[in-house]
């Protein structure tokens, strides 16, 4: 019977066309505004600086890219920045942690601090450690002195500058995460017999996993071209302290543009998959999420 | 012993949700735990694991007090409610979880990891990830990796609760089987009675922190002993009846003293309880075959599988006071719930709305716990008062006092003590008396505690005791009678209503006790004068109808009156010119964040009427006591675990 019912039936079903308006100038406009904005704002000057580093081909920018003090300057900035993300890394994820699970009295204020770094300027952060590490300073003469490390005007001071500056990224990225985390896995795993550190690894970690990673790529993204905190701190001291984003200064200053641009498009390429890593991790959370 | 609760305590925020728990389960026993939500059934559960510490009390598991190992030394095998698998491992490997942390070796790991999924009936699905499996699968791996190590007890909270209806009985199944196959103790947590009845050996029920009766089954529902538990399991009529020499009589059932009666006390009060297939229907009066309630009309005929299920409605029958069913306000009728097999139902078939007559096989009479008052008294002439009229209440209600002497020290407080018991005399159902070192606050609290009360006098004055009597309204579940001086016993009750759910609940206590009192009761309502809708003057009007009703269920003469303008004002007025000697109040409705606060309209009136008894009812919807407890033990479970996982 019904068999019979569904074959007639379509035939007399009749297909209401879907509304569209004559003329949507309005959806059209308002997408046609957004992407013109962002191709001038961000593409564009993506592409000048390309355009330019490859202009007097690919032997010159490769030379560029490869002279000494240039390749000092970006393998500098790698290493230091790498350094920074696994320590921001660990101690982020304990900052998260901390906050989430703990009550302390000052805990709101303290989950505020978190957020100070994005909005200090970065020169001001330079200031301060120089302030607090420079060799003229107690600490800073103590540590030279004592130990024989100097911080101010070196890699670790490089570090510590990066270090402050992206803080809030991996907490951020770690918290809510940990907040919205379904406890009875953990209070499961605990009746079985795991202990702190064995939840917190194979329980609660693997739901870590990708915000973590997204956070700490973002740090490392953010850290490459920092220059506002590392040219006060780092001092600028060709094939030992400089960066690379003050190695393009100082090339724009010496009016050499091609190796400006040769470093800046390196720095950028770097930095652009980074994003598109990160990109893809946020997208395969929502997935896992489903 | 498998597992021994001793007086387990669990408060939060000072309420106990958890409340002086003793329990003993046997090796090898299925237990359930049963009682509605919030009653506290699954922090006991949590207290046994250690996932929640407890603030009183000790948990023995085979003997071993486990109160204060943590979680992982307990050896408890804990399936959760949402099955709490873990998401990023395979099934397998949330079966050996437990094993693994042992450091157990690999092979036998495997092999008992395979003869579980075998035993879940999952067998060959050990690498599927958990989200690939059915809700009634993953509660199947739940169940295999809580067993995996072996642990000495196993607990279950609601296993099957998010289960369709189909998969929770093969489940019920399997679950009872595999218990019986490896002899651990269990205790399931549920709400589902018909889950309680097929899978328990004895049963607990719980209500509100407290364990009310443990038995079989079979014990509790042929021999409930106490209202809640006889309303709570299966459906049952409960009615209040008399019991005497020659045996119990409700309205004009008499039935002799069987064996099923059990012997409470020789002569009193008693609840007379009657399960839907001991009901009789017949055409006629003469047909039936067993002692007759009256004649009833079918209200509602439904279709029950093997059986069908009738609700009746009989008119008022002199004598009789129904229980459960609840009667529904405004309404004076008895409702009676029968069922019968399809034979019967055949031979007498019955529709919505036809007529029959309705007799009563067998009864099962309980004890009827009457009221329940405690007295405050700190030795003052206002306390005294307090004592003396709740002492007469007392006595024509037939209810057990606790007298608690505070705010007196040694020598003082046993004279006035012993002058106060003399007061209260003979004809008091029981006498209880204590002595409090606390303020009268924290006695209160605490007496509340240990057990629930009806009604707490207090001896008042609106200037020094204002917010003593809203700390009194701030835990537990009695009313509050404000005593300002020395007082007769009430013959004329005035009390004040808004139409609403909780004016309800104030008519409908305040008609408990003013019944045992002989007292004339007039139902007020204030109308705001700036609401000039006919449509409010209609609903008030029917309301305090359906409250006249209902009064005169209970015995109580009731008549009506409406008053226009401000409340305060109105209510005064009606005081001072009408003769009452009690005032009857409903609580204001609880501050957000669960304070009860008297200011306002009943601080006026307080500080107005100072030479009358108030009653201050507290309504069911008004959320002191239940909703804040709910919300808070599910945060504080959050809090704790984290505690655990440290």
């Amino acid at each position: 019977m019904s068999t019979v019912q569904l074959t007639q039936k379509p035939s007399e079903t009749r297909v209401e066309p879907v509304y569209r308006a004559p003329f949507p100038w309005g959806r059209l406009g308002i997408r046609a505004a957004a992407l013109s904005y962002l191709v001038f704002m961000l593409l564009i000057p993506l592409a000048v600086i390309f355009q330019d580093g490859l202009k007097e081909g690919l032997g010159e920018f490769w030379a560029q890219v490869t002279n000494p003090i240039a390749w000092s300057a970006l393998i500098l900035t790698l290493w230091t920045s790498a350094v920074m993300t696994v320590i921001n890394t660990i101690m982020g994820t304990l900052t998260a942690y901390v906050l989430v699970r703990y009550q302390f009295p000052g805990k709101g204020l303290l989950n505020s601090i978190v957020d100070l770094p994005l909005a200090i300027p970065t020169l001001v952060t330079g200031v301060m450690l120089v302030i607090l590490f420079g060799p003229q300073q107690t600490l800073g003469a103590w540590l030279k002195d004592e130990l024989g490390f100097s911080i101010i005007f070196s890699p670790p001071g490089i570090i510590l500058a990066l270090l402050f500056i992206t803080f809030p990224f991996v907490v951020r990225a770690v918290q809510p995460v940990l907040i919205d985390l379904d406890r009875t896995q953990e209070d499961a795993a605990a009746t079985l017999g795991a202990r702190g550190w064995t939840v917190f690894q194979r329980i609660t970690l693997p739901y870590l996993f990708l915000p973590l990673a997204s956070g700490a790529l973002l740090s490392f993204a953010r850290a490459i071209g920092e220059f506002g905190a590392i040219v006060i701190v780092a001092g600028n001291i060709p094939l030992y302290s400089q960066t690379a984003a003050v190695y393009v200064l100082g090339e724009v200053e010496s009016e050499n543009r091609l190796g400006a641009s040769a470093v800046s498009m390196v720095m950028v390429a770097i930095s652009f998959s980074l994003i598109l890593v990160v990109g893809w991790l946020q997208r395969r959370r929502l997935k896992d999420k489903k | 012993m498998s597992i021994l609760l001793e007086q387990l305590t669990k408060r939060y925020e000072g309420h106990p949700v958890v409340n002086n728990i003793s329990l003993e389960i046997s090796d090898g026993e299925f237990f359930v735990l049963l009682g509605s939500s919030g009653s506290g059934k699954t922090t006991i559960l949590s207290l046994i694991a250690g996932l929640t510490a407890a603030d009183h009390g000790r948990v023995l598991l085979h003997g071993r007090d486990v109160t204060y190992l943590p979680t992982q030394q307990r050896r408890v095998g804990l399936v959760f409610q949402n099955y709490a698998l873990f998401q990023y491992m395979t099934v397998a490997d949330n079966v050996e979880f437990g094993l693994s942390i042992r450091k157990v070796p690999a092979a036998e790991r495997r092999r008992r990891r395979d003869e579980l999924l075998d035993l879940v009936g999952l067998a060959g699905l050990g690498s599927r990830m958990p989200r690939q499996l059915s809700g009634g699968q993953q509660q199947r791996v739940a169940l295999a990796r809580a067993l995996a190590y072996q642990p000495e007890v196993l607990l279950l909270d609601e296993p099957l609760g998010a289960l369709d209806a189909k998969i929770r009985a093969e489940l019920r199944r399997n679950l009872k089987s595999i218990q019986r196959k490896l002899g651990i103790a269990t205790i399931l947590v549920t709400h589902d009675q018909e889950e309680a009845f097929d899978l328990a050996d004895r049963i607990g029920v719980m209500s509100f922190g407290r364990l009310l009766e443990v038995g079989t089954p079979d014990e509790l529902y042929q021999n409930p002993q106490t209202e809640f538990v006889a309303s709570f399991l299966g459906s049952g009529n409960l009615l209040l009846g008399n019991i005497s020499q020659e045996g119990v009589r409700v309205g004009p059932l008499r039935f002799p003293h069987t064996e099923d009666i059990r012997q409470i006390s020789s002569e009193g009060r008693v609840q007379v309880l009657f399960r839907p297939e001991d009901v009789a229907l017949a055409p006629t009066a003469e047909a039936l075959d067993c002692p007759e309630l009256g004649q009833a009309v079918v209200e509602e005929v439904s279709f029950g599988g093997a059986f069908e299920r009738l609700r009746l409605r009989l008119p008022p029958i002199p004598g009789v006071r129904p229980i459960s069913p609840p009667v529904a306000f405004g309404s004076n009728s008895i409702l009676v719930e029968a069922t019968r097999l399809p034979d019967q139902a055949n031979r007498f078939p019955l529709q919505a709305g036809s007529r029959t007559w309705v007799g009563v096989h067998r009864i099962h009479t309980l004890e009827h716990p009457g009221l329940s008052f405690m007295i405050v008294s700190d030795g003052s002439r206002r306390a005294e008062a307090a004592v003396a009229l709740g002492g007469q209440i007392a006595r024509l209600a037939h209810a057990r006092v606790t007298l608690i002497g505070c705010g007196l020290e040694g020598e003082a407080l046993q004279a006035h003590l012993q002058e106060a018991r003399k007061q209260l005399g003979s004809g008091l159902a029981a006498l209880d008396v204590q002595t409090s070192h606390n303020t009268p606050a924290q006695a209160v609290t605490l007496a509340a505690e240990q057990q629930p009360y009806d009604l707490v006098v207090l001896g008042f004055n609106p200037q020094d005791d204002l917010s003593l009597a809203e700390q009194i309204l701030q835990v537990g579940e009695h009313h509050l009678l404000l005593v300002p001086n020395s007082q007769p016993v009430p013959a004329q009750a005035l009390i004040c209503v808004t139409s609403g759910e909780p004016g309800k609940d104030d008519v409908l206590f305040a008609g408990r006790l003013v019944r045992h009192l002989g007292a004339d009761a007039t139902l007020l309502s204030v109308i705001p004068a700036y609401d000039k809708s006919p449509d409010l003057l209609k609903r008030t009007e029917n309301f305090l109808e359906g409250g006249v009703q209902s009064l005169s269920i209970l015995g109580v003469p009731a008549k009506t009156a409406i008053r226009t303008g401000v409340a305060a004002e109105m209510i005064g007025e009606e005081v001072s010119q009408g003769g009452y000697d009690l005032v009857v109040l409903g609580l204001p409705l609880t501050k957000p964040n669960g304070k009860v606060s008297l200011s306002g309209v009943v601080e006026q009136l307080l500080n107005n009427i100072t030479d009358r008894a108030i009653l201050m009812v507290r309504s069911r919807y008004l959320g002191a006591r239940y909703y804040p407890i709910m919300v808070r033990e599910r945060d504080e479970h959050k809090n704790s675990s984290a505690r655990s996982t440290q």
